[in-house]
């Protein structure tokens, strides 16, 4: 759907985006993660013609968007950073000017808004002007401009930056559900959004893309830690002796205790095997009851946070191995 | 195009510009009606067109295109605009034409000096006309720079300053070398408000419009290399 080819694009000495290079199948949801000053919002001005790469090439859908930019930008609906909207007019008449710019059809117009005021839940406030909207209501008109006319790619640039928490629900309900009709691509710095909604995650850092996968592979990636955590209750303090009847634990080591009298144990291991098990029919063996039992687990966030900045990692990792 | 222009055309009308600029013409107008026609105690509109170009525009073209593209780019919404299938050529051709119907309609309210001088004498509508359709194309010229000046910033006072000097200058820029007349637009409006309809100054007044209006599509085509 979108091929991404050798892209770079500098301001004079400054490369903002370096060479960088993947493709988007057509159904898919994408996250560009990275932080602030990444390249992200430039990748996607660049990907919707906004502005020209100093060199390489977009292809949307067959078009070169700098050759053909009217055919390919006709496959794109585009919700730019921080929401620009036509302040003086309305809801309605904003997406309805958004769809006569896309050059929807005319008699295809008036259905085309109502459907994108629908999916959107815009429909209440239609004939409201869009500057006395809240925060959330904006996004949301930004968001049924960007899908009128059912475009086959949808660009949403941090769609969900400065909403309140039932609105972040909402907008990524919404985008999911835009999900299965359509190529979407999204920009965040909020990894639990981007694990959540997306099937392939690209990350950029300094103009560079360090990674591009699906969340669970990026998550696997980065989970070399086996340690279990127990909570467990234990009268007899068996605990204290329990390592030599584990088979592979290297460490049996007391984080806390707990005022209700269980104690919180990590078990590490030096080898990639599931302790759990194993763990599980020691201690119930030795009588020690087991209250809580997690497996120590990597979250998109830190493989985020490895792949950004593998040398600030390290001492974060070690300290896990302590604890 | 059409898209643009009706977009554009009912902003004017949904902000105070629009009607800040009719009023400000209609002002104008009566202003050199009440200076001008009882005085010569003729029934002719020539002169009266001819100031209130000269002066009028002077403060209604800034008001009327400052907006134009350096709120686009304030807002961000030319984000909007330029990321739509919608070529930059009908954009600005769009904007224009919104702007320079704002002008058309105050002309046509315009009429009702004709109709006052009617009741006096008998003014030649033909001539009338001619000095209208004049009107126009001057101010279609007026207009080409002010666009030009607001795609070239983000900061519309500046946009609205860059138009009142250019015109404020071309009041006495060619007392410095004659070189610069051909800038000065008022130039190409001195047979029109006779009456005549002069081949010269339409395509004069023609080109320098297609000019400015050539160059804010190259600036704002030139915007995403920079950008």
């Amino acid at each position: 759907m979108i091929q991404v080819e050798n892209i770079t694009k500098k301001y004079g000495n400054f490369i903002a985006v370096k060479n960088i290079n993947f493709e988007i199948e057509e159904g898919e949801i994408v996250g560009f993660l990275g932080p602030n000053g990444a390249g992200k919002s430039t990748t996607m001005n660049m990907i919707t013609g906004f502005i020209e790469p100093t060199s390489g090439r977009i292809i949307v859908d067959g078009y070169d968007i700098s050759k053909k930019p009217l055919r390919a930008k006709k496959q794109i609906g585009y919700m730019p950073e921080g929401v620009p909207l036509y302040s003086d007019l309305t809801v309605k008449e904003f997406v309805t000017y958004m769809a006569e710019l896309k050059g929807v059809d005319k008699k295809e117009k008036k259905e085309k808004v109502k459907q994108a005021l629908e999916e959107t839940g815009l429909t209440d406030v239609q004939n409201k002007l869009n500057k006395n909207l809240s925060r959330g209501y904006k996004q949301r008109v930004s968001m049924a401009g960007a899908l009128v006319g059912d475009p086959k790619v949808i660009i949403l640039d941090e769609p969900t930056v400065g909403l309140d928490p039932k609105q972040v629900t909402e907008i990524r309900a919404l985008i999911k559900n835009l999900g299965k009709n359509h190529t979407i691509i999204l920009s965040s710095h909020i990894l639990s959004e981007v694990s959540q909604i997306c099937n392939k995650v690209i990350i950029i850092n300094k103009g560079e893309i360090v990674a591009i996968d699906t969340p669970q592979n990026l998550e696997k990636k980065v989970i070399k830690d086996n340690s279990v955590y127990v909570t467990v209750e234990d009268t007899e303090n068996k605990m204290e002796t329990i390592k030599n009847k584990l088979e592979n634990a290297t460490e049996v080591k007391l984080v806390a205790e707990n005022e209700d009298k269980t104690k919180k144990y990590v078990i590490s291991t030096d080898q990639d095997i599931d302790l759990r098990k194993n763990i599980f029919d020691v201690f119930a063996k030795e009588g020690i009851t087991i209250f809580e039992m997690k497996k120590a687990d990597a979250t998109l966030e830190d493989a985020f946070m490895e792949l950004i900045n593998p040398s600030e990692e390290q001492p974060k990792k070690e300290e896990g191995g302590k604890a | 195009m059409w898209a643009v222009f009706k977009k554009e055309f009912k902003s004017y009308f949904l902000s105070p510009i629009g009607y800040v600029v009719i009023g400000i013409f209609l002002f104008v107008f009566s202003l050199f009606f009440y200076i001008l026609v009882p005085q010569s105690g003729s029934v002719d509109l020539g002169s009266l067109y001819y100031y209130t170009a000269l002066y009028g525009l002077m403060i209604i073209a800034p008001i009327l295109t400052m907006r134009m593209f350096a709120e686009e780019r304030k807002t961000g919404t030319e984000q909007l605009l330029l990321t739509s299938p919608t070529s930059m050529i009908s954009v600005v051709l769009g904007k224009f034409l919104a702007a320079l119907s704002v002008i058309i309609i105050t002309l046509l309210v315009s009429f009702i000096y004709f109709f006052i001088v009617c009741y006096f004498g008998k003014p030649n509508i033909t001539s009338v006309l001619a000095q209208m359709l004049g009107f126009i194309l001057v101010s279609s010229a007026a207009l080409a720079i002010g666009m030009f000046a607001s795609s070239i910033t983000e900061n519309q006072i500046i946009a609205g300053i860059i138009t009142i000097a250019f015109l404020i200058m071309s009041l006495f820029i060619e007392n410095l070398s004659s070189i610069f007349s051909s800038l000065v637009i008022m130039n190409f409006y001195q047979k029109f408000p006779t009456g005549v309809i002069s081949l010269s100054e339409i395509v004069g007044l023609l080109s320098f419009t297609g000019m400015f209006i050539a160059f804010t599509i190259m600036v704002m085509q030139r915007r995403k290399l920079v950008k």
